[in-house]
This record gives structure tokens, C-alpha cells and sequence, in this order.
């Protein structure tokens, strides 16, 4: 195995318009594209996911859409699903630091879940193919992948559970320790299923469901209604 | 004999996609898991995905037959809620590995796959709705409730599924019923609903 982290630094074998992705068609956040040769790998991958599907995607649609040669793409992945979990990652990651960032800037817990869902939903919506690789197409690509997909949708527990917080000693006891799994869960079928469907467009108006929904058992349905409504 | 070759073909398929997930199962790997001829294999089924939707199929009849039966002797709702619930874990436990395809293969099996697994959803659905009737601001609720509480209530047992908790999992009752019960009735009367109910299925006799 080689180091990718230690590679002699090669010339790029397109001049660089050549090797630039277009913009806007890969469906990729501007900060994704740059020249590096493994972002573009993960770009040119999330491409080809979007119009083939993972099982369909070959290291040739890869290596295509990045412009860069297959020997390129076996010097950064050792195959097309290390591939794929990098972009996962990725993707991942971004969607991780928008919904922090929306999240923090909140003063109050109510208003800082709806901020967190917004930006998720909002990521979503105006990102359809990574929609689609990190939450459909990540259910194909092997039990690897399954299990970081089944982590992430987890790691979006504390965010509800800091409505504990202050909360009355008989609202807390009437909540069960699942109750963030369950509404994480809620939330993301709610989420897939618009995916599944191909109607990312729908994704936004979930907005104010969703806030109703993750909010009640903490505050009471009328409280969590004005919150959501607020929105 | 043919309807015990395809049980026998669908038990294997769901061992091998529980096992390895659906993705990476071939069809030699159903035949050999359920001792059989590929022969027999084709005899039953066009192919690995004919199988699936198959599978599918059986699991879900098996299941809704059970929560149907279960949920609509009762009067109460929340005691109905209470009762499929139950009728749904218990089949969770017996089949492990029926539920888990169904509940977790499912996804990534294609259009048609996605499409049973929704409508799998709909008998709680229907059952959850109810709950509007006797809810305080059933006139109020967004739209997707069921959905999300449906979503909910699966997650909860597909997780225990993937980390292969099934054991854990008929002691969830209590919560899940509280979690179906609590936008409808509020936290507190959707506890006490919920110890009400699953009291009473416990003290039944032979439950």
C-alpha cells in the first residue's frame, strides 16, 4: 500500500480548464471543487453516483468526470468504495458544520433545533445528488458505509437531548431514555423519503413539522406548535 | 411441497441479506443457505430481486395480519396502539432476520422494494390517525405525524436489529407506546396511558 499523504507532487495531465470541473454541474458546493485531485475524485464520484447509482458506477465515470487518469485514481483510492466513503465523509462533514454553525448561533434550545433542522433541510434541498449519495445510495454501498450512516443519524441525538435541560422533574420523568432516538428517527424517515422519491424540492416544507414534531415532548404540543410556526 | 420450498427460500434469503446485507447475497448463496437446486430456486422465483419482493411479501402479511388481529379487539385507542405495538415487537422476535430485511435491506433494494416497505408502514399508520379523534387539538397536528412517529418507532427496532439486541428489544413497549401516544394526549396522560396498557396486556391472561 502507498502513502497517499506522501506522493511525490505529480503534474496535472490536463491544463487546468480541462481539469476544472464545470460549475454547477456536478451539483457540488463551491468549497468542494478545487484543483486537489482528490476532491475532484470525490466530486467526479458524487457525479456518477447521481446518474448511474452506486452499483451502477464505475472507476471509468470516476476517472471521466474528474479528468484525471485511473492510475491517479488507484494512487489516492485503493477502490471504488474507499472512494465512496471519502466522498461520504465529505459530505457528511459539510452538513455536519452547517447544522453546528446554525445551531450555536441560537441563544435558546427551541429556536437553535429549528436553526439546525433549517440548515439541514436547506443543504438538502439545494444539494440533490449529495441528498442522494449520503442518504439513499449510502444504504447500497456495503455494511462499512451503513455503519457510518447509522452513526451519523445518532451523533444527531445530544442536539435534542440538551432540551433536557431545565426541564421540571415530572416533564423528565415522563421521558423515556429512546425518546431522542425515536424522534432522530422520525426525522430522517421523514427526510429519506422525500429523497427516495426524488422530491428533494419538498425538503424545506418539512420545516415547520419537523420542529413541531421534535419539540413536543419537551415543551408541550401547543409550546412546540408556536416555535414551529414561528419559523 | 412448493409453498415449503418458498418459505424455505424466503428464511434463507432473509439469513444471508441479515447476515451480509442484500446487496452483496447471489443467488448461489440462497440456494446453498437453503439446501436446495438452483433449479428449485428458479422454479419459484425469476430471480434474486423476485425473491426479495417475495420476502417482502410474507414478512409483511405475517406481521399486519398479527397487529391487525391484536390492535382491533380493543376499544380504547391507546390500548389498541398499545396492543399492535406489541403484536409487531413479537414478531420482531420471532424473526429476527425477516424483520431486519424487511426493515433495513429494504431500502436498498430498488423502487419496488421502497414502495412495499412504505405501504408496510401504512396499518400504523392508519391505527396512529385514530388518535386524532381523541386528542384535545387533533384539529391541529401537522400532517406528517403518523409518518414521523411510523419512522420513529422503526428506527428504534432497526437499531437494536443492527447491533443484534433483539433481545432488548420486547422491553421497549412501554416507551414506544408512550412515544405513538404523547403528541396526541400529552406527556403525562400518555405515560400513564401507556403503564395502563401494557399492565393490562401483561395481566391477560395467556399474553
Amino acid at each position: 500500500m502507498r502513502d497517499p499523504a506522501n506522493q511525490p507532487v505529480e503534474s496535472p495531465e490536463y491544463p487546468p480548464e480541462l481539469a476544472r470541473l464545470p460549475p454547477g454541474r456536478h451539483g457540488l458546493p463551491r468549497e468542494f471543487v478545487s484543483h486537489n485531485q482528490r476532491e475532484r475524485l470525490i466530486a467526479g464520484l458524487a457525479e456518477a453516483v447521481a446518474e448511474n447509482g452506486y452499483a451502477g458506477t464505475t472507476i471509468a465515470h470516476i476517472t471521466r468526470n474528474a479528468a484525471v487518469s485511473r492510475r491517479t485514481f488507484y494512487e489516492h483510492f485503493g477502490s471504488k468504495d474507499e472512494c465512496f466513503i471519502a466522498a461520504y465523509d465529505t459530505v457528511m462533514a459539510e452538513l455536519r458544520e452547517r447544522v453546528e454553525e446554525a445551531f450555536g448561533q441560537e441563544e435558546e434550545w427551541p429556536q437553535a433545533v429549528r436553526a439546525g433542522i433549517r440548515a439541514m433541510l436547506e443543504f438538502l434541498a439545494a444539494e440533490p445528488h449529495l441528498a442522494r449519495l449520503s442518504m439513499v445510495e449510502a444504504l447500497v454501498a456495503g455494511p462499512v458505509v451503513v455503519e457510518r450512516y447509522d452513526a451519523a443519524i445518532q451523533s444527531l441525538v445530544p442536539y435534542f437531548a440538551a432540551g433536557r435541560e431545565g426541564l421540571s422533574k415530572e416533564v423528565l420523568a415522563g421521558l423515556s431514555p429512546t425518546t431522542e432516538e425515536a424522534l432522530v428517527g422520525g426525522m430522517v424517515s421523514l427526510i429519506s423519503r422525500r429523497i427516495f422519491a426524488d422530491r428533494t424540492e419538498e425538503l424545506e416544507s418539512l420545516l415547520p413539522d419537523l420542529v413541531e414534531f421534535t419539540l413536543t415532548p419537551y415543551l408541550g404540543s401547543t409550546e412546540a406548535a408556536k416555535v414551529a410556526r414561528a419559523s | 411441497m412448493a409453498r415449503h420450498q418458498r418459505v424455505r427460500i424466503i428464511a434463507a434469503l432473509a439469513q444471508e441479506s441479515s447476515e451480509q446485507g442484500y446487496q452483496q447475497v447471489t443467488v448461489a448463496d440462497i440456494v446453498s443457505r437453503a439446501g436446495i437446486a438452483r433449479n428449485t430456486f428458479y422454479e419459484n422465483f425469476r430471480s434474486k430481486e423476485d425473491c426479495f419482493l417475495a420476502t417482502q411479501e410474507y414478512a409483511m402479511t405475517a406481521a399486519l395480519e398479527r397487529v391487525v388481529a391484536a390492535a382491533g379487539e380493543l376499544g380504547n385507542w391507546a390500548d389498541r396502539v398499545c396492543a399492535g405495538l406489541t403484536a409487531f415487537l413479537e414478531y420482531v422476535v420471532e424473526e429476527p432476520a425477516l424483520a431486519r430485511t424487511c426493515m433495513v435491506e429494504a431500502l436498498s433494494a430498488g423502487p419496488a422494494a421502497v414502495e412495499r416497505y412504505e405501504r408496510s408502514q401504512q396499518a400504523f399508520v392508519s391505527l396512529f390517525k385514530l388518535g386524532r379523534d381523541v386528542s384535545p387539538h387533533g384539529g391541529q397536528l401537522p400532517e406528517t405525524l403518523e409518518e414521523a412517529i411510523v419512522g420513529g418507532v422503526f428506527w428504534i427496532v432497526y437499531q437494536r436489529l443492527a447491533v443484534g439486541e433483539v433481545a432488548a428489544i420486547p422491553a421497549l413497549l412501554p416507551e414506544l407506546t408512550e412515544f405513538a401516544l404523547t403528541p396526541y394526549l400529552g406527556a403525562e396522560p400518555a405515560r400513564e396511558a401507556a403503564a395502563r396498557a401494557s399492565g393490562n396486556l401483561r395481566s391477560k391472561p395467556g399474553a
